[in-house]
Parts: structure tokens; sequence; C-alpha cells
């Protein structure tokens, strides 16, 4: 079975607070929490190949797994609760939600909900493409409808699920770095309708509601993938299988970002290596780079 | 605006006489006119498309590439449909192109609507409807080719702004393309232009009523709604003046919103 030592070992680079708790004060409350839950979580899982526990202690366990489990992504869900909650009371919503990838083949799935059928909604697939969500998510274009309408479309589905009635929807994606990680939607007013519809300036604030959002779903998926190597790590027939992982981290390589800074360093390494006036050269250049940006960034795109 | 002959005379006569715009344009239909909605799909069954949808094609990914065939598989989310009905109230009798580059599995957003995007400069239409872009910076380079091609083969593209409070492409780039906001205006022919900002186009995008799936109508707000607006008033600009460059187009805009912001005051 492999140990948090394996985790780091597999990972490279995590600190060493990891795996050392008994560092007292030193590590955080998290790190430290890290190193005792799963040793907890270890034991749990190993439950069901002993005999003889009785229900009440196997129940206890098992809601002490599920806990442990949830341990790195629970408080960003709850954060993306509280904030869901104040951005749709300025939006004068009650009903708000926040869907992210599902797979690598564009659909979708609710991570997060507040409203009357939140609990119904959370895990609820979207497939690529359909709906106003997946076209936000695909397109990367925020939008509202007035009017979703009682035809068969995909929110009349999920209102067959849900037993609510959808008839006004704001849409906007989650953006990450550039890339579209998921949609943040709000649905109706508070009241009875009929609504009044969503105005262009309740769109700007979706978008500004929507970029602390998008950093919390961002850290959520950075911490689920923790979270899932934990649990694969500590299952006794986890058997390594780490591939996720590697292709996440192969990806961070890879990304053109990346490349491009690495280039960008290299490049700089080389010509600061050429002697002195190359390198006072380099900086003067590169100083007066940042204060053309600086001042072409005064162009506001707030604006839009 | 007429074709400029050939002449003996200065540069600078010649080039005046581009800037004589007729209002015929104001009740032309788009007739001849090809323009392509790079987006979800059209419904070409919806009552008020019917007729006006002249192909339709679809992406899909062969051997990490990105090939169209033609598609009768309509709309999978509902936006093209839109898009193609607020252009087809403008211009009636335009051509409508469905490049499907949204809803097909396992296509990355930025790389499916570049490949769309080249296709229809492939295609030649004259008019490139994207009311779609993105935020990737490693898409940023290859937007500015494509465009700079579109702009050299006379294919004029309209982008929609983003509404987010970041920079999306290809909307920013403002020599190469027409780029559009939504306003809260109701009348299409009422557009304004704003020179020296980021989006220099404004067109109706606020609670627009517009064809949606299963031959119904949904009222819609957003940038994507504003571009095909202006799509169609290009459509119009192009039927009376087929010979027109994208530079010509962007300079007629901005000489009839000057005459919108003058008849406003």
């Amino acid at each position: 079975m492999r140990t948090p030592a394996g985790i780091q070992k597999c990972l490279g680079s995590v600190n060493d607070e990891w795996q050392s708790g008994s560092r007292g004060g030193s590590g955080s409350n998290f790190s430290r929490a890290m190193v005792e839950n799963p040793q907890k979580l270890r034991k749990n899982l190993k439950m069901t190949e002993s005999d003889g526990y009785d229900l009440p202690e196997r129940l206890k366990r098992l809601v002490e797994t599920i806990d442990i489990a949830n341990i790195f992504t629970e408080p960003l869900t709850r954060s993306l609760a509280t904030l869901l909650e104040i951005s749709a009371a300025e939006m004068n919503s009650d009903e708000a939600s926040v869907l992210i990838r599902d797979g690598d083949e564009g659909d979708l799935r609710f991570l997060s909900a507040i409203g009357k059928v939140a609990e119904q909604l959370i895990n609820i697939k979207v497939p690529a493409g359909k709906g106003i969500a997946g076209f936000v998510m695909s397109s990367g274009q925020p939008m509202a409808v007035a009017d979703v309408g009682e035809e068969t479309s995909f929110y009349s589905e999920v209102d067959r699920t849900t037993g609510y009635s959808t008839q006004m929807i704001l849409a906007t994606p989650l953006s990450h770095n550039g890339e579209v990680i998921g949609v943040l939607e709000y649905i109706n007013r508070r009241g009875d309708p009929p609504f009044e519809p969503f105005t262009p300036a309740e769109m700007d604030r979706a978008a500004a509601f929507a970029m602390p959002i998008a950093s919390l779903v961002n850290a959520y998926e950075s911490a689920k993938l923790f979270r899932d190597l934990g649990e694969k790590i500590l299952a006794d027939d986890s058997a390594g299988d780490l591939g996720p992982v590697r292709e996440w981290l192969g990806e961070l390589r890879d990304s053109a970002e990346h490349r491009e800074m690495m280039d960008l360093a290299m490049l700089i390494r080389e010509v600061a290596g050429r002697g002195e006036a190359e390198r006072i050269l380099c900086k003067e250049m590169l100083e007066s780079i940042v204060r053309y940006s600086d001042s072409k960034s005064e162009i506001s795109f707030l604006t839009l | 605006m007429a074709t400029v002959p050939e002449t003996d005379i200065g540069m600078f006569e010649r080039g005046t006489r581009y800037l004589q715009l007729a209002d015929d344009w104001r009740s032309a239909t788009g007739r001849g006119v090809s323009i392509a909605i790079v987006d979800s799909g059209i419904d070409a069954e919806h009552p008020d498309l019917a007729g006006k949808v002249a192909a339709s094609v679809e992406a899909r990914v062969e051997n990490k590439r990105v090939v169209f065939d033609p598609s009768n598989s309509g709309d999978s989310a509902g936006h093209g449909t839109a898009c193609a009905g607020i252009i087809a109230k403008i211009s009636p009798d335009a051509q409508l192109f469905s490049v499907k580059v949204l809803g097909a599995a396992g296509l990355g957003d930025g790389q499916a609507f570049l490949a769309g995007l080249e296709y229809c400069i492939k295609e030649r239409y004259r008019v490139i409807n994207l009311s779609l872009g993105t935020t990737k910076p490693q898409f940023f380079s290859p937007l500015h080719d494509l465009l700079d091609r579109a702009y050299q083969a006379g294919c004029i593209v309209v982008a929609a702004a983003n509404n987010l409070p970041h920079p999306s492409f290809p909307s920013v780039f403002s020599s190469s393309l027409i780029s559009v906001i939504k306003s809260g205006e109701t009348d299409p022919l009422n557009f304004g232009f704003h020179f020296g900002e980021v989006i220099e186009l404004t067109a109706p995008g606020v609670n627009v009523r517009t064809p949606w799936l299963d031959k119904g109508y949904r009222t819609l707000t957003g940038n994507s709604f504003a571009c095909p607006h202006i799509v169609g008033i290009i459509a119009r600009l192009m039927e009376k003046h087929p010979e027109m460059t994208p530079f010509q187009v962007k300079s007629a805009l901005y000489a009839i919103a000057r005459d919108n912001q003058y008849r406003n005051a």
C-alpha cells in the first residue's frame, strides 16, 4: 500500500509538510489534517475486509471516511455556495448554480447550486453543447434568455426532474487563465412571475462575480485531483494508477504558456551570459516593455 | 458607392468618391450576398429561415485535423438559429451558410472556431458572422493571421465582443475585422460607431426576439445578438456595392453611424 511518502515521491515537488505532521507548530492545520486523516481513511477503508463490525460502528466509520474524502474540496464548495448566495442576492434572484466540465468531451455537471431545488441539481449532467449552459461553455459568450419557454429544451428536461419552472436565465462563462472551465447561471427573479428580464448591467455584474467563482472552481478541480489521488493511494487496491495525475502535470508542463515562459527564460539567460553590456541592455529593454505595457493597459476593458 | 473606373484623375479625387454613399442600401435585401454563420448550426426548418439556408457543414475531427462534412443535424443549442434569424430579418434575401463548430464532441473551443473561420475564408463567403470568441492567449497569433487572410481575401469578418472584463479574441483586433457590442437600441439601422474604442460598433443586443429551436422564439440578450445585426446591414450594403472591400465596408458603417448620431441628436 502506498503511503503519504509515496505520494510525495510521485508528485516530486510536494512540500515535506505532507508527511511530517510531527513538525509541531510549523505545519499548517491543513497539512496536519492531511497527515492525520489519511490514516483514519486507511483504517476505515479496511473495514470492509473485516468481520464483526456492528452497523452503528460501520456507519460512524463511513461518515468519517466521507468527511476525510471531502477535506480538500469541502471548504471550496462551501465558499462557492456562499458566493452564489451573495451574488444571487445582488441579481435579485434566489436560484444560482455553477456547472463544471465533466470529462473531456465538453459535457457539464452541476457542482454547486443554491435555491429550492439545489440538492436535486447537484451532479445532474448536461451533454456537450446542450442548453444555454452548453452553448456558453463552448462559445465563451455570456447570454441571457428572458423566456426559456416550455418546449423540448434541455431546461424543460431538468425542470421535469426537479419540479422547478425555469423561466429566465442568465449564463456567463467561468474563465481561468483564458480557458473556459465552467458556467455560472442565475435563474428567475425573487417573487412570482412575470419577471423583469436580466439587464445588461446585471450581465456585467455576473461577469464580475464570475472571476472569484472561477478561481474557486479552479482550486476545487485541483483539490479534487489530490483528493482522488489520496483516495486511490490509501485504498488497498489502488495499485498506483497515477495516470491522471501524470497527465495533469504533463498538461501544465506542455501548456503553451509554460513553454513560452521557458523559451523566454532561456533567451534571457543566453543574452545575459554574453557579457555585462548585453545584460544591462536586456534589462533596460525589458523594463521599457513593462513601462509600455503598463501605459497600454490603461485602455481598460472594463468598459465593455 | 460605385466602382471607380481607372481614370487619369488624381488619387485624392478618386479616393473621395468612395465616401459618396447613396441611401439605396436601406431598401436592399441582401440579395446575392453569401453570409457564413460560424456557430452551433442553423435550424433550416424554422419558418423564418425556410429557403434561406443555402448549405450547412459540420466540423469533425479526423486524424487530429478538423474537416467539414455536409450537415443535416440542424442546431445543437439554438444560438446559431437565433443569429441566422436576426440576419434574415434585416437581409431576407441573403444566402446563409451554416458552419457548425460548436457542440461537436472532442473539439476544443478555440480549435473549432479557428477551423470554421479558415473554412469560410477558403469558401470566400463575403460576410462571416462570428458570435464567439476565445480568451486563450495561444490563439492570439493564429487568429490574427487568419483575420489578415480574410481581409486580403475580401471576406468581412464581424465578431461579437466578450462581456467579460478582459479581452477576448478576435473581437479586440480592430484593424482586420468589425467588432460589435450590444446596445439597448431596438432599430437595427440605428447602430453606432465609436472610433477609438476597443469595440467600435454598437447594435441592438438587449431583449432581441428571434427564432430558436423547435420552431420557437426567444428573447435574448448578449453581444452575440448585436453581431448579426451588423452582418445584416453589411449584406444590404454589399448587395448594392458588391465590390466593397472590408476597409470600405468599415468606412461606410462609420459614415452611416455618423448620420445616425446626427439624427438622434
